[in-house]
């Protein structure tokens, strides 16, 4: 218990020092340990990334730090995963988002936030960057077997192809398989309901918060 | 540096991905300069004193732009700058640009650090959702204002003949037709035919539909650009640029430092703005206008960005000859005292530390039409006011109006205020009974606070 406690703390300590390596140090040393893989990644990178994230939303760290110190998580996750796999597991995941910026709008900033946010705090994240036009995120929530459908939007001008999303999905009869939620600097809470969105959030802290408490107990 | 050699680097510089251009370059180069030239923030002051940290806020600035460069987002390819082009560049930036026709023509100018010439003024609606049916007539009411030295971005018109606009469709061009007709028509009705309107109608075809000597914008009319955060440009900025300089117009280019963002904090957001304002009059602005953005706030009179809207300009008005000018957008809506607490507030660091204004408008307009000309004609009071105003004598009013609005700044519980509909009688074109009392009120404060508003 005291190897793993140490592994945790090493673990924890490459996410404070946003060190990819060392969090794969730590992963691959959990894993000649023999800890349960599962705690280890809890324990060791989804708590600390999780207070990570909690610091940027005050802002007391920015976002470089957030972005290295999730690179971090990814990288040691990523082998613990493996092993995981190899074993027959799987990691748990509160739930599956497809998250995108949509057509005509290239504004990445706000959504990487809610992707690496969304990760952070245990969901699976497939972040298809910007501009992607509603057939293709569609297509991608199909194929990842998604829960959720997260859609940006910075412009006054390209909000309507949120509006496009929620209308394709009701023409292809996919519209009750997933959770819609929207979110950018012009979208607001009418905006959303006007379209029939589920849900909209004006930051990533606020999504996090609101996928957690519309459907807890998601995973698959 | 002529447009063809930025449009050619932006397809043979060196080929990057946009996080290593983000992280490896500006938020790598941002932290180390700002530590090596020194540029700190208390957390706590508004107006920054130190010219000699201005100066190397400009020096760090100007390094990280040579070290960057501009990242170009379609073709994923760096658009790199030699020390000497820079040079050349910022030793050889107009200091004044003409704009509008005949008796409306206006001049803006470089202005200095507590320089006692007035700031030119942009107001108007300011990208904020515009209904087409109150297009014209809140325009006319802008224009009317005469303290208004231009109109300003006229409205987003997100919705003609009754239906909502995809960007890039035949209805996009529609609209954006209407937009520069009904923008000209609206300052002919207010008796400016030839005041300068700066259009911003975002998607490059209706950029150019818009275009008309006649009947809509002009040549002489400022076009707006927008970076995006940071140091980065889109082939549909770069497109309009080439066609703007082609036909002459002046290129307003647009940016916003994100504190909280790849810069970091306040001191490396403020590098980043400095590098910003280089990397504008690099792609061929000519008026540069910064919106100090606050990444959790999201937007422009936070604490943080009144500091680093003061910092960088006072970088820029001290070394450069650049035309700036600062974008203001508030908590507060129209309707409410805190918008115009908060505007005053900026403008009197904006102005005070060399900037000429841009605004106001709220963060988060609520539905169409949430603006209001008389709260510009305030806006713009306050910024003449402010000229060859000292920035000692602007810190403790602007102090005191901060104290007014900063436990308010929640744009879900900021005031939510008023449309231009409610704020104005629509017959006469005059502001109500109820919002004239509320601008007299808020003047007297103002005035109270030692703002010079005559």
């Amino acid at each position: 218990m005291a190897d793993a406690e140490r592994i945790y703390e090493m673990m924890k300590k490459s996410i404070e020092t946003y060190d990819s390596d060392a969090a794969v140090a730590a992963a691959e040393l959990a894993i000649a340990e023999g800890l349960d893989l599962l705690t280890a990644v809890e324990k060791g990178f989804a708590n600390p990334i999780r207070e990570l994230g909690e610091a940027f939303d005050r802002m007391e760290v920015f976002l470089p730090e957030l972005t290295l110190g999730a690179d971090a998580m990814k990288a040691g996750v990523a082998v613990l995963e493996k092993a995981l796999n190899a074993k027959g597991g799987k990691l748990k995941s509160k739930g599956t988002v497809i998250v995108g910026t949509v057509e005509g709008d290239i504004h990445d900033i706000g959504k990487s936030v809610v992707a690496t946010l969304l990760q952070a705090n245990g969901y699976q994240v497939h972040d298809l960057g910007v501009d992607i036009p509603a057939p293709r995120i569609i297509e991608a929530a199909e194929s990842h077997n998604a829960d959720v459908i997260a859609l940006s939007a910075l412009l006054s001008t390209t909000m309507l192809y949120q509006r496009d999303v929620i209308e394709l999905l009701k023409n292809k009869g996919l519209r009750d398989k997933y959770f819609i939620l929207v979110g950018g600097a012009p979208v607001t809470q009418a905006w959303a309901d006007e379209i029939g969105a589920d849900g909209f959030a004006h930051d990533a802290f606020e999504a996090v918060l609101l996928l957690d408490s519309v459907k807890e107990g998601w995973g698959k | 540096m002529n447009f063809k050699e930025i449009a050619k680097r932006s397809e043979t510089g060196p080929l990057t991905e946009a996080k290593d251009f983000l992280m490896k370059s500006v938020a790598a180069n941002a932290m180390r300069l700002s530590k090596e030239y020194d540029i700190t923030w208390d957390g706590k002051t508004l107006i920054n004193l130190d010219d000699d940290m201005a100066d190397r806020c400009f020096q760090a600035g100007r390094e990280l732009f040579i070290n960057t460069g501009v990242y170009s987002m379609n073709s994923s390819r760096v658009v790199k700058f030699s020390t000497s082009e820079v040079d050349d560049a910022l030793r050889f930036t107009r200091s004044q640009v003409a704009m509008g026709q005949g008796k409306d023509q206006v001049c803006i100018h470089h202005r200095q650090v507590e320089d006692a010439r007035k700031p030119f003024i942009f107001c108007g609606p300011f990208n904020a959702n515009v209904h087409e049916d109150m297009f014209v007539k809140l325009n006319e009411a802008f224009s009317q204002e005469k303290i208004v030295d231009c109109l300003f971005f006229p409205g987003y018109l997100n919705e003609v003949d009754g239906q909502l606009i995809r960007p890039t469709s035949a209805l996009a061009s529609r609209a954006a037709i209407l937009y520069g007709q009904w923008a000209r028509e609206a300052v002919r009705r207010g008796g400016r035919p030839g005041m300068a309107i700066a259009g911003h109608a975002v998607m490059a075809p209706g950029e150019i539909a818009c275009t008309n000597e006649a009947t809509g914008l002009r040549s002489t009319d400022p076009r707006a650009m927008v970076l995006i955060s940071e140091l980065q440009v889109d082939d549909v900025t770069l497109t309009r640029t080439a066609y703007y300089l082609a036909y002459g117009c002046p290129i307003y280019m647009a940016f916003t430092p994100l504190i909280g963002g790849y810069g970091g904090g306040v001191p490396g957001s403020s590098v980043v703005a400095v590098a910003s304002f280089i990397a504008s009059i690099m792609l061929g602005g000519e008026i540069v206008h910064m919106g100090p953005q606050h990444m959790k706030y999201k937007q422009q009179t936070n604490l943080h960005s009144l500091f680093l809207a003061s910092l960088a300009n006072q970088a820029v008005a001290r070394n450069s000859n650049i035309i700036a000018t600062t974008s203001h957008t508030t908590s507060g809506r129209p309707g409410s005292a805190q918008y115009a607490y908060e505007f005053s507030a900026l403008a009197l660091t904006a102005v005070t530390s060399g900037s000429n204004v841009s605004g106001p408008r709220p963060a988060e307009p609520l539905g169409n039409n949430n603006v209001s000309p008389l709260m510009g004609k305030l806006f713009a009071e306050v910024a003449h006011a402010a000229a060859g105003m000292s920035r000692d004598k602007a810190t403790p009013i602007v102090e005191a109006l901060y104290a007014k609005y900063k436990d308010n700044l929640d744009l879900e519980t900021a005031p939510k205020g008023q449309p231009f509909e409610e704020l104005y009688d629509l017959e006469t074109l005059t502001p109500t009974l109820e919002h004239q009392a509320l601008y007299d009120q808020v003047k007297e404060e103002l005035v109270n606070l030692g703002i010079p508003l005559l």
